[in-house]
């Protein structure tokens, strides 16, 4: 059911803001709305800032040990641990920030150093210092480097234009050498060398040996190495500490959730509106007296134009299946809550669905475990839930067709859905058509609220009673009360549903609307995919099971045939769950939403301890 | 092995061979678009792969078919029933509802799908709408896999 909200508007002395906003934060029951001059409290940009810094940090030591797994548990904390900053954990981040840093700078310098060293390698055989390779009196001196291909007619140029080569290093480039040639024909020897693919290179810019320098440069790589190592092993010993780092991520999320309250402030006071659930409106007042009794406050009933935000209240059962509904749009604080019915709908569908007994013990199974393990929250923990209540129907609806693992190892209740189709799929339409009895009933529920009876009969009850007709028209002992039904509520829908129009309209208002009696009859036939992917899914499990049979008869085969069993069923029962979660979805957002939904809801968040890494205690 | 029970044999195929291809041409485009929005938000891969895998059932359906008519014809046993020419053509045109519609069907599914993984890609709270707009067009592919199961069940041999 939706629960009724109030309007709150408090005014409070500016000197008592900074506690009644921590106080109003623990207690977690107050939303706070912006309005046209109000603006978020001193300290907001630092607070973000530092939010950003510590995610960023958090991010580096995700990347570097890998993200905590879904099913490992995340610290536990007081909550009043959460409502300030730990500067001991702010240093901590610090720290992490400085080695991030660090890391980076020593990377980049390795990096050049590995650059460094690749430019002067080739030079390395070189025995006489670099600055000393100049032209003689008599010798010109080239150096550069010439493609490996070309290395074998190099000899003959040698003889012919007779200059000298010293071959050094290879590079990317081909062998890096040294080329000597008397001076008097250095042109005409350079032009034939080049011909063959020489290209000058210049020597590194060095002095002294090649091979000291490298070894200079090697041993500075292997002191930034060492330097690396070490920041790396700090650095494992502060990933320990990613948990510290998480609760103060929690920290400056919850002090940025207060700082970026809404208020509109005077000189001297202060002013939020806000929302809150109408019987918390003690628990609100209580809070605020425990810190000063300089207020006022008000809680008034939301007015039309006002837009109050949506809680659904549940029981245990329905509670998870929220999360269905919300996905597709929360429901109007105005309107009729639709969980409770959706979720009994939901379950028996998606049961309907897988349809196998071994199936329901292996969700029962699989997602008790996740729940119990893991301690999923939010979303996720809602479609965790309904997916184990879930199981319970699967494996119902198993025994209602006698299907365990895709074998009949019992005789089904009801009938074998593969060799009796017809009669399964004639059920399917009677539970489609009540599930769509049951959203036209809401929607008359919502018109009798506002007071508009004539809609809740005309345009939704008196449908119930056309397509029962319908119904009953192919039962032979029923045939004539269903004609008869049938015949009359069409009668009274002719005649009443133009009421709103004037004159012939009225009449054709009443033609036009008869028209979707094709519009709910395919909506009815829409629930037959719930025999099909059943069947789908039965099959399938079946074929798992004769593959395996197969190839039984030795050691081998059994072994084999147990791999086939657990991988199929596996398979199968990943996209049984896909399908039925999908489908029944669907069900639920266009065939029974479409009845009488609207659904133009927002969420209530009031201002309260947040909590994305860590569980409270 | 009579030209029936061929004729029967070549409509189980198809139905596996259309819809599959169907499937896997729809797969390979939601699958790029859910790489394409994975590589900047790796938070997304869940959500995500629900959409890339839905128009991976209209292989299976075609699959499903196939195996039925096996089962009917008796290819699974090794006692293969030998078919009249008009059984063997019932078995076909039962066979083609899902091949068909499968082979469009998931294609078609595969561009929602698409659409509604960059819609999710820019709106991750939406998933669930974009789901739901895929799987809208898998309807046809349900009741082309009914119309092909009844059919088939119906054939008497």
């Amino acid at each position: 059911m939706i629960v009724p909200m109030k309007k709150v508007t408090l005014y409070a002395l500016k000197q008592d803001k900074e506690e009644l906003l921590l106080s109003l934060q623990r207690c977690g029951e107050l939303m706070i709305v912006s309005t046209e001059d109000s603006s978020p409290q001193e300290g907001f940009s630092e607070a973000s800032e530092a939010l950003e810094r510590t995610r960023d940090t958090l991010g580096f030591i995700n990347k570097s040990v890998g993200k905590r797994g879904m099913l490992t548990p995340r610290p536990e904390v007081e909550r009043s641990e959460l409502l300030s900053v730990n500067p001991q954990l702010k240093k901590l981040q610090s720290e992490v920030r400085e080695l991030e840093l660090a890391l980076g700078k020593n990377t980049a310098k390795e990096s050049a150093l590995a650059a460094d060293y690749g430019a002067v390698e080739p030079w390395i055989p070189l025995d006489v210092p670099v600055e000393e390779l100049k032209d003689t009196r008599k010798v010109a001196v080239f150096t550069g480097v010439v493609p490996e291909a070309s290395l074998y007619s190099l000899d003959a140029l040698e003889q012919e234009h007779g200059f000298a080569t010293l071959p050094l290093g290879t590079g990317a480039e081909g062998r890096f050498m040294v080329l000597f040639c008397p001076k008097d024909n250095a042109d005409e020897a350079i032009e034939a060398a080049k011909s063959i693919g020489f290209v000058s290179v210049s020597p590194p810019r060095i002095e002294g040996l090649p091979k000291d320098y490298a070894a200079g440069l090697a041993a500075k790589r292997e002191v930034l190495a060492k330097e690396r190592d070490a920041l790396n092993d700090s650095m494992d010993k502060l990933t320990e500490q990613r948990d510290a780092l998480e609760i103060l991520c929690d920290q400056q999320e919850t002090d940025l959730e207060r700082r970026s309250t809404q208020a509109t402030t005077t000189d001297y006071t202060f002013c939020l509106k806000g929302w809150a659930i109408a019987k918390k409106e003690n628990k609100i007042k209580k809070t605020i007296e425990s810190v000063t009794d300089a207020y006022v406050i008000s809680f008034e009933e939301p007015e039309q134009d006002d837009v109050p935000p949506t809680v659904t209240k549940n029981n245990k059962f329905v509670t998870p299946f929220e999360t269905i509904t919300d996905m597709f749009s929360r429901p109007d604080a105005r309107e009729v809550d639709p969980n409770p019915v959706m979720a009994p709908w939901y379950w028996l569908i998606f049961g309907m669905m897988m349809a196998d007994f071994g199936y329901g013990l292996l969700m029962a199974v699989l997602f008790g475990l996740i729940i119990k393990i893991g301690k999923p929250r939010g979303e996720f923990g809602k479609l965790i839930r309904v997916l184990l209540y879930c199981s319970v129907s699967s494996a119902f609806w198993g025994i209602m067709f006698g299907s365990y693992f895709g074998a009949s190892w019992f005789p089904p209740v009801l009938f074998p859905m593969l060799d009796a189709p017809i009669p399964t799929l004639l059920l399917c339409m009677v539970l489609g058509a009540l599930h769509i009895f049951s959203g036209m009933i809401l929607a008359a529920v919502n018109c009798f609220r506002q007071g508009d009876w004539q809609g809740a009969i005309f345009d939704n009850l008196v449908w119930i009673v056309i397509l029962t007709g319908i119904g009953f028209m192919f039962v032979e002992s029923l045939s004539q009360i269903g004609s008869i039904m049938a015949l009359a509520g069409a009668a009274i829908v002719l005649l009443t549903a133009g009421r709103s129009n004037k004159g012939i309209k009225k009449l054709t208002g009443g033609l036009l609307s008869l028209y979707n009696v094709s519009g709910h009859l395919s909506d009815i036939l829409s629930y037959s995919r719930i025999l099909a992917l059943a069947l789908s899914s039965g099959v399938v499990a079946m074929v798992f099971n004769l593959l395996a049979g197969m190839v039984q008869g030795s050691v081998l085969g059994f072994i084999a045939s147990i791999f086939i069993y657990v991988i199929g069923h596996v398979f199968n029962l990943a996209m049984g769950l896909l399908s039925a979660y999908v489908h029944s979805s669907r069900l639920q957002y266009i065939e029974f939403f479409g009845k009488f939904y609207t659904g133009n809801g927002r969420a209530f968040t009031p201002m309260t301890i947040s909590t994305a890494h860590v569980d409270l205690k | 092995m009579t030209t029936g029970t061929i004729i029967a044999i070549i409509g189980a195929a198809l139905a596996a061979i259309l819809a599959g291809i169907g499937s896997a041409y729809g797969v390979r485009l939601t699958g790029q678009a859910a790489a394409g929005v994975v590589a900047e938000k790796p938070d997304l891969f869940g959500k995500l792969l629900v959409i890339e895998a839905l128009p991976g059932t209209q292989g299976i359906y075609g699959f499903l078919v196939a195996i039925i008519v096996m089962i009917q014809i008796g290819a699974l046993s090794g006692n293969i029933v030998p078919l009249t020419m008009e059984q063997g053509w019932a078995y076909f045109c039962a066979c083609m509802p899902i091949a068909i519609v499968g082979l469009l069907s998931a294609i078609y599914q595969a561009q929602t799908g698409v659409a509604a993984i960059l819609m999710t890609a820019k709106e991750p709270s939406a998933s669930a709408k974009g789901i739901t707009m895929a799987a809208l067009v898998e309807t046809y592919a349900i009741l082309a896999l009914l119309v092909s199961i009844l059919l088939v069940f119906g054939i008497k041999v």
